[in-house]
């Protein structure tokens, strides 16, 4: 990991048929990155991947000769570096299966030029944080310690069941990221049983009732309709510019 | 019956000269050496001769050939002769066993003959039986096995017609589903409402030349469901035209089979027995029909549901390409102090709304909306509703009225549901006034879960309530920059009918409206730990 090290600019990756996508991909991030590579094709794009292994991925998925999802997959075959996926198809299902495939997060078509930009450099910045041991989270007036599974508001402490415990361990270790309910489930549960997203939807709301000010506008554990759920750290750093 | 018989016919009637030729040919060589012969040898002779007249032509034949040849033998060969008196006592005994012993043997070979023409006949039908469920299961199309076992009903039994009558799909009338034979044109109309009542009697029928029809009573004892039970009338009847069969699937009637002929129908029980066996195969044939129209069906629907969605996802990737140019030129244009770029921006976002809108109006009118029925809590729909609407409410005040403690739950597609939640609220946010609020309350009401949102706008005519959820419908006073192309509420009641949901309006007491949306109520799961 020689980003961890060198604080030198990112190389991107761009995956589109369309040239003019392209284009607007690079105009929208250029500036934030070292090295702009190109791919016309799900073929090309493998190639170079596995030839310049680049810090990050922008992804669409309707390229002429492979289907998006496989595309992630095989590039998850060989590096962990973030995967952004384009899609003009706002259907969530696909959404979710992009994720499970190893996508890190997705942009809808028409994309914003600020959104994108946005969000290509959360993704590396957390992929260059190292991946070690959280200390003590501040969430708004709530001091959380998964590590050591204490809460606690305003030095009273906040009970949490070990169920609440590993879905909470399980969205904090992936902060940023839309975990999907199969992922979440297969973290919190270890294997499916009964109707998975039940369960999640429960115990989501049990945390939202301990750990939010205010369950209906939930600044840390936000719904992603039809897809999963994602935790925020820090209030609104999704959608910042 | 048919040809087989013909030829056994024509056999009897041979046999009928050459048996006498043959007693009068045994009677002309014994009468020759008479002297020189017992009565013993005469009466042996003769047997043989009746024996093979018996076999050959029947039973009438062997007690014709018996008679006469016990006149001849009386006549000819016993004492006195040239009279039937007879002298010595014991000359009757000879006589009596010799008639007695011929009638007897013509009857025993008669019988054995008919046992054998009816095992030949059994042999028969079991083979036509036999091919025709090969054939039933062989040919490929449901239709030509219906047709294949009204041909073999139609020229086994030597009618002019057999038809298989189904019920149609579309109104449950009677009609020619394969026929078979001289069948003059369409199933008449009488035969067809024939049909259904022998369907509902569940009884054979038949009808008679002076074009009455009568029920026969059912096999199994019980009465038939109409009129009255009656002997069976293709044994008793001679003016049975016409035969109706219901045909039967695991007790459940089918269809009906109805043979015709010109001239009287007569069944003998054999034929009646291999009518009922075959009628089993038209019912088998008829389900197969049915069965395999449904698959196709099926199939078709199931194909051009895949060709509406790849369809619908093709047109918007096509519409959504070029948009995401326009945005990107004119964010770069922005960047660089270009004054109207941003509105470029904006307008590509609405044409994108709209998009999106109108691809979701056609899926739900198409029937591809993708669907994910499951347990959601409605705090968190209500929740992602309000994200969601966060850049249109701005500072609007938006009063939440829901039950705190147990969440409330409901099966729905949490995407769908908070779609329709989104366009009542935007709905709200845009045609009412800024300055007054908007409520939103969540309630259960028996086995579902409401959620309704009022506003202090200017209301809707009562004869406008329905058309709202028209699309493209916009309140005649609405101001032009309002709203886009008036389609979120016709996309709301669409999507919440997917889900088994419904939304509707009210008035609201003291001015404006009342949007509620309903979803079916989920029971919250037991969970492994207190909270």
């Amino acid at each position: 990991m020689p980003a961890a090290t060198s604080p030198a600019l990112p190389t991107l990756l761009v995956v589109d048929d369309e040239p003019k996508i392209r284009a607007a991909v690079r105009e929208a991030v250029g500036r934030d990155v070292g090295r702009c590579l190109e791919a016309g094709t799900g073929q090309a794009a493998l190639e170079l991947a596995r030839r310049e292994r680049p810090d990050v991925i922008v992804l669409d998925l309707g390229l002429p000769d492979m289907d998006g999802v496989d595309v992630c997959s095989a590039i998850r075959e060989f590096t962990h570096a973030p995967i952004v996926v384009l899609s003009a198809r706002h259907s969530e299902s696909e959404k979710a299966r992009l994720l499970d495939a190893g996508a890190d997060d997705y942009v809808t078509k028409p994309f914003g030029t600020v959104e994108l930009r946005a969000r290509v450099r959360a993704h590396v910045r957390r992929s260059r944080l190292p991946s070690a041991a959280q200390g003590p989270l501040q969430l708004g007036p709530f001091q959380i310690d998964v590590e050591r599974r204490t809460a606690s508001r305003g030095g009273e402490a906040v009970h949490l069941t070990p169920t609440e415990w590993s879905l909470l361990q399980a969205l904090v270790n992936n902060a940023g990221r839309t975990m999907t309910h199969h992922q979440l489930f297969r973290a919190v549960w270890g294997v499916s049983h009964g109707d998975a997203q039940q369960y999640l939807r429960v115990y989501i709301g049990h945390l939202r009732r301990k750990l939010e000010a205010d369950p209906y506008t939930p600044r840390h554990f936000i719904t992603e309709p039809g897809i999963g759920y994602r935790f925020e750290l820090a209030a609104g750093d999704h959608d910042a510019a | 019956m048919t040809r087989p018989e013909r030829t056994t016919a024509q056999r009897a009637l041979l046999a009928w000269p050459l048996s006498f030729l043959a007693l009068a040919a045994a009677a002309a060589a014994l009468f020759a050496v008479r002297p020189s012969v017992d009565k013993a040898h005469v009466a042996l002779v003769f047997l043989l001769v009746v024996l093979g007249g018996s076999a050959a032509g029947g039973r009438l034949l062997g007690i014709t050939l018996s008679i006469t040849a016990f006149a001849v033998f009386d006549f000819v060969f016993l004492p006195p002769y040239y009279t039937f008196a007879i002298r010595d006592p014991l000359d009757w005994l000879v006589l009596a066993a010799f008639l007695i012993t011929g009638i007897v043997a013509a009857q025993l070979l008669a019988r054995a003959d008919e046992r054998a023409e009816i095992a030949r006949r059994r042999a028969d039908e079991v083979q036509r039986i036999a091919m025709l469920g090969a054939e039933a299961l062989s040919v490929g199309r449901a239709e030509a096995a219906l047709a294949a076992v009204a041909r073999v009903i139609q020229s086994t039994l030597a009618v002019a017609c057999c038809e298989v009558l189904i019920q149609r799909a579309k109104d449950g009338a009677y009609e020619r589903a394969a026929a078979a034979g001289a069948c003059v044109g369409a199933a008449a109309v009488d035969a067809a409402s024939l049909a259904a009542w022998v369907a509902r009697a569940g009884a054979a029928a038949t009808e008679r030349a002076d074009r009455t029809t009568h029920l026969e009573p059912r096999a199994d004892g019980a009465e038939p469901a109409l009129a009255s039970a009656q002997a069976p009338a293709w044994l008793v009847d001679d003016d049975v035209r016409a035969l109706l069969v219901p045909l039967r699937v695991r007790d459940r009637i089918v269809g009906v089979l109805r043979v015709s002929h010109e001239a009287p129908i007569r069944l003998d029980p054999a034929q009646r027995q291999f009518l009922e066996a075959l009628a089993y195969y038209a019912a088998l044939g008829v389900e197969r029909v049915r069965l395999s129209a449904e698959a196709e069906r099926a199939e078709s629907f199931r194909q051009a549901g895949q060709l509406k969605d790849a369809l619908i996802a093709g047109v918007s990737h096509d519409l959504r390409t070029p948009l995401t140019t326009i945005k990107a030129l004119a964010h770069g244009l922005a960047v660089r102090g270009e004054a109207d770029a941003r509105s470029i921006e904006e307008e590509a976002d609405r044409l994108n709304r709209m998009v999106a809108d109108l691809l979701d109006l056609s899926r739900l009118n198409a029937g591809a909306m993708p669907l994910d029925i499951g347990f959601n809590v409605a705090d968190e729909i209500v929740g992602v509703a309000l994200q969601r609407i966060r850049g249109l409410r701005g500072d609007r005040t938006i009063e939440i009225d829901a039950p705190r403690g147990v969440p409330l739950a409901a099966r729905c597609d949490q995407v769908q549901a908070v779609r329709v939640l989104v366009n009542l609220l935007e709905n709200a946010l845009k045609y009412s006034p800024p300055e007054t609020p908007i409520t939103l309350s969540v309630r259960q009401r028996g086995d579902r879960i409401e959620f309704t949102v009022a506003d202090r706008g200017p209301g809707i005519p009562s004869e406008e309530r329905e058309r709202v959820f028209t699309p493209f419908y916009r309140p005649l006073n609405a101001r032009p920059d309002v709203g886009g192309a008036g389609l979120g509420l016709a996309i709301a009641r669409g999507m919440a009918d997917v889900q088994n949901g419904r939304v509707w309006m009210e008035p609201r007491d003291g001015g404006g409206s009342v949007f509620r949306f309903d979803l079916p109520l989920a029971e919250l799961p037991k969970l492994d730990a207190p909270a």
